[in-house]
């Protein structure tokens, strides 16, 4: 329903403002909603997102200014994304709870110190993309990325893998126990993480006209990602939509006074979502719809 | 030669390292939680000396004076309003809990910061400032080789109240088995108040001497948290020295890695050692518990 | 006196203690047994404050002792001398003494108390200094009965004090247990060496399945057939080796 209104937007309107708005939206849900697949259902929180996020822009950025079209250009980031993450997964996945979150983090980092020692430019569509530049392709491209992630991520906690997958996060060694390979099961999580937040990325890379390439590893981007998963309810499927639109359109609306205020209003929530209320607004909404219905009931 | 004055800094810069921490290690040791906010709160106890010097031209170790019971109400704050409701669940949760308070506190912290006190970077420039000690043919910055004297002297000090005093014993069995320390009468919750506390007031102290030593901005705090963890698996936990000599390591192949491969690589190379020793080694060198 | 009425402990959806009613008069030295998983070690810990009931109540000295945290029990002058022992491995016996008495009632006789510690135990005295880690079995539960000592108790919880050891060591852990108990400390002490405590404890719980399934004098049960063939049997090989 949500989905339909979105899409039909372009042909309503043609103002740039709603239209970016629409793309912020868009990567925002691919960004948490890729990593709700690892950190919530899976329950592997990750504190390194960003550098797939980043090996994705890199890699689709610089195929595609290079020439390359956008069809090869974009799978290829999230290809390489997806290499990496399950490169590092085996030794990875030895670490366990917060380590694994940090010894994610400190990976990211490398990454971004390393990318902007050597790629300190700033990198900016060429003239020629630059005059034919139109977001319509980048609302629907994004569009269709967001839609993609949230379907694949609700075939799969539905299938018997997801399941394996959410039976890992509540009790490894049960769930080892029980038949369920745990490391298989976090390695393709991990692996479809990456190359979801790796098509993200890419997207951003096609979208964004100039920034720096060292940007798209800062871990911005994965705090961002966590923050949207957890308010929104984490280890749901609505959870990173609710929670994606509930952060852009709040950052848009107090842009204006206090820049990052919105962060402040977030990292308060976020801290109560996490002590009182783990089930994010999802989980409020439901609560709520729950008292509702017995409340009427009783009449 | 070049090689021996960047390893000369590099203990310097290595002793803050320790200082910063051995507060993330009492912590972690006594309450299990991981207070990813560790280094916001050093940028704040950076503030706090900074303009302490700048309004009222406290110098900067005197105001460690005012900064120190500062900071120790600061962590009985944070305790009180956050961390207390993180420990009433077990180990594995509470790890991962702080994991995420600690995010949404740092978020916070930084964010006020910024606004408040803008991005730029500020340093305690005193007159003293420029100071150099010469020994032999090379120049140790004098006010750096006072904050390592520093660091140490607190640490002894922490070290001394951690094993003859009651309380302090008090700590360290709680961070051994809490359920037996309270067996024995130990208020378990206000033990964990004040190891917080403590370890709040840490990271203020070392944040002090960084804006005296180096700079301070509202960024610096994933810096420093990333290294206080680093140094945490490099030394282990359970011991406040090992956590002083894990910082002078780091800053030993940091200056190491900045004398061969430059400047630039410089957090790298603590990171990719911290990557190392946290896969094959997640104890650390000196510590006894993973 | 102590009097648990009805208690009832669960973890999670798993209840391990069902209605569970007993008393312990001042002084009086009372045994628990019964097979493992009974719920032993739970039922001590509860009333140690380590566990929260989820129904009845444990009374001492005519005060609601359940929901009151350990700390605080151990004011009231109930001591839990765990399973395991649970001492601090890495600080030294005179440490681990001392830290006994952390209540402020204990701080003020705590010097005469470790005299009396080390009276009564005076290996630990030699070895003061060293880890707690680093001493034998026997000598642990000595340390670990003496620092509960240093609470001031009156009355003194036991959780399997003969675990692991050698038999002459359990001969004289007992003994110490039945001088405290001469001297007038009220004794609870939970047991698999049924035929070692059953000598000394003037009364009995037998404790299976969460439930209190019979109670006597100890000789008495001693003699009892169930027992014996529940108990006895493969441990009385073991009492007179």
């Amino acid at each position: 329903m949500l989905a339909v209104g979105f899409a039909a937007l372009p042909l309503f309107t043609q103002r740039n403002d709603f239209l970016n708005l629409g793309v912020q939206i868009f990567l925002a849900v691919a960004l948490a909603q890729s990593w709700n697949l690892l950190g919530g259902y899976a329950g592997q929180i990750t504190l390194g997102h960003a550098a797939f996020f980043g090996l994705g822009a890199l890699v689709t950025r610089t195929l595609w200014v290079g020439g390359a079209p956008l069809f090869l250009a974009l799978p290829a980031g999230a290809l390489v994304a997806t290499a990496f993450g399950v490169l590092i997964g085996a030794p990875a996945f030895r670490l366990r709870g917060a380590y694994f979150a940090i010894g994610t983090l400190a990976l990211a980092e490398i990454l971004r110190i390393t990318v902007g020692n050597l790629m300190p430019q700033i990198s900016t569509i060429p003239a020629a993309a630059l005059a034919s530049y139109s977001i319509i392709p980048r609302y629907y491209l994004t569009f269709a990325l967001s839609v993609f992630c949230v379907a694949v991520v609700a075939l799969l906690v539905r299938s018997r893998i997801g399941l394996g997958m959410q039976a890992v996060r509540e009790d490894e060694a049960a769930a080892e126990a029980s038949g369920v390979g745990a490391f298989g099961h976090k390695l393709l999580a991990l692996a479809i993480s990456t190359a979801l937040v790796g098509l993200t990325g890419g997207a951003f890379a096609y979208y964004h006209v100039s920034y720096y390439p060292q940007h798209t590893f800062s871990p911005t981007w994965t705090f961002d990602a966590v923050l949207i998963a957890f308010i929104g309810g984490v280890g749901t499927i609505h959870g990173p939509v609710l929670g994606a639109l509930f952060f852009v359109l709040l950052r848009e609306v107090l842009a204006v006074r206090w820049v990052d205020l919105h962060l402040l209003i977030f990292g308060v929530l976020f801290v109560l979502i996490v002590l009182f209320l783990p089930g994010g607004l999802v989980g409020a909404w439901d609560t709520t719809r729950r008292l509702i219905g017995r409340l009427t009931r009783q009449r | 030669m070049i090689l021996t004055q960047q390893l000369i800094l590099g203990v310097l810069v290595g002793a803050l390292y320790g200082l910063a921490a051995a507060g993330l290690s009492l912590t972690f040791g006594v309450l299990r939680v991981l207070n990813v906010a560790h280094g916001e709160l050093l940028m704040l106890g950076g503030y706090g000396t900074f303009w302490l010097f700048t309004l009222w031209q406290i110098d900067p170790f005197l105001s460690l004076l005012y900064v120190a019971p500062a900071m120790f109400v600061l962590g009985l704050l944070l305790y009180g309003a956050l961390f207390q409701f993180v420990v009433q669940a077990n180990e594995e949760v509470r790890i991962k809990n702080s994991l995420l308070i600690g995010f949404g506190l740092t978020l916070i912290l930084h964010t006020l910061a910024i606004h408040f006190w803008t991005a730029d970077e500020r340093a305690v420039t005193t007159s003293y400032g420029g100071a150099v000690v010469r020994i032999g043919v090379f120049a140790v910055p004098l006010i750096r080789l006072a904050s390592l004297v520093f660091a140490f002297a607190i640490l002894t000090a922490l070290h001394l109240f951690l094993a003859k005093t009651r309380w302090g014993r008090a700590i360290r069995a709680t961070a051994e088995d809490w359920e037996a320390a309270a067996l024995m009468g130990i208020p378990v919750g206000k033990t964990y108040l004040v190891a917080f506390a403590l370890g709040t007031v840490l990271a203020g102290i070392a944040g002090g001497l960084v804006s005296v030593s180096y700079s301070i901005s509202p960024s610096i705090g994933l810096e420093w948290t990333l290294k206080a963890l680093i140094v945490v698996v490099l030394a282990g936990l359970g011991s406040l020295f090992g956590s002083f000599a894990g910082g002078i390591l780091l800053g030993l192949a940091e200056a190491t890695s900045v004398a061969f491969l430059g400047g630039p690589y410089r957090e790298v190379m603590g990171l990719i050692l911290f990557l190392i020793i946290l896969v094959l080694r997640p104890q650390g060198l000196f510590g006894e518990r993973g | 006196m102590l009097e648990v009425k009805n208690l009832e402990v669960a973890y999670g959806a798993l209840t391990a203690l069902h209605g569970v009613s007993l008393t312990i008069q001042p002084g009086e030295m009372v045994a628990l047994v019964g097979p493992n998983g009974a719920g032993k070690s739970t039922l001590l810990k509860t009333i140690a404050g380590l566990l929260v009931p989820r129904a009845g109540a444990i009374l001492w000295e005519g005060k609601r002792l359940n929901a009151v945290p350990p700390q605080r029990i151990v004011e009231r002058g109930v001591a839990l001398v765990p399973e395991g022992r649970r001492l601090f491995a890495r600080m030294t016996v005179r440490e681990n003494l001392e830290l006994g008495a952390f209540t402020r009632r204990a701080q003020t006789e705590r010097r005469a108390q470790i005299e009396r510690v080390h009276a009564i135990f005076p290996r630990l005295f030699e070895r003061e200094g060293q880890l707690a880690g680093s001493l034998s079995g026997g000598e642990q539960q000595m340390l670990a009965l003496g620092r509960a000592l240093m609470g001031l108790p009156r009355l003194l919880l036991l959780d399997e004090p003969s675990l692991g050891l050698a038999p002459r060591i359990v001969e004289s852990i007992f003994s110490v247990l039945a001088e405290l108990h001469r001297e007038g400390m009220s004794l609870f002490v939970v047991e698999q060496n049924v035929h070692a405590v059953l000598h000394l404890a003037r009364r009995a719980y037998i404790l299976e399945g969460g439930r209190i399934v019979g109670e006597g004098e100890g000789q008495k049960l001693l003699q009892d057939d169930h027992v014996r063939a529940a108990y006895l049997g493969p441990l009385a090989r073991g009492a007179t080796s």
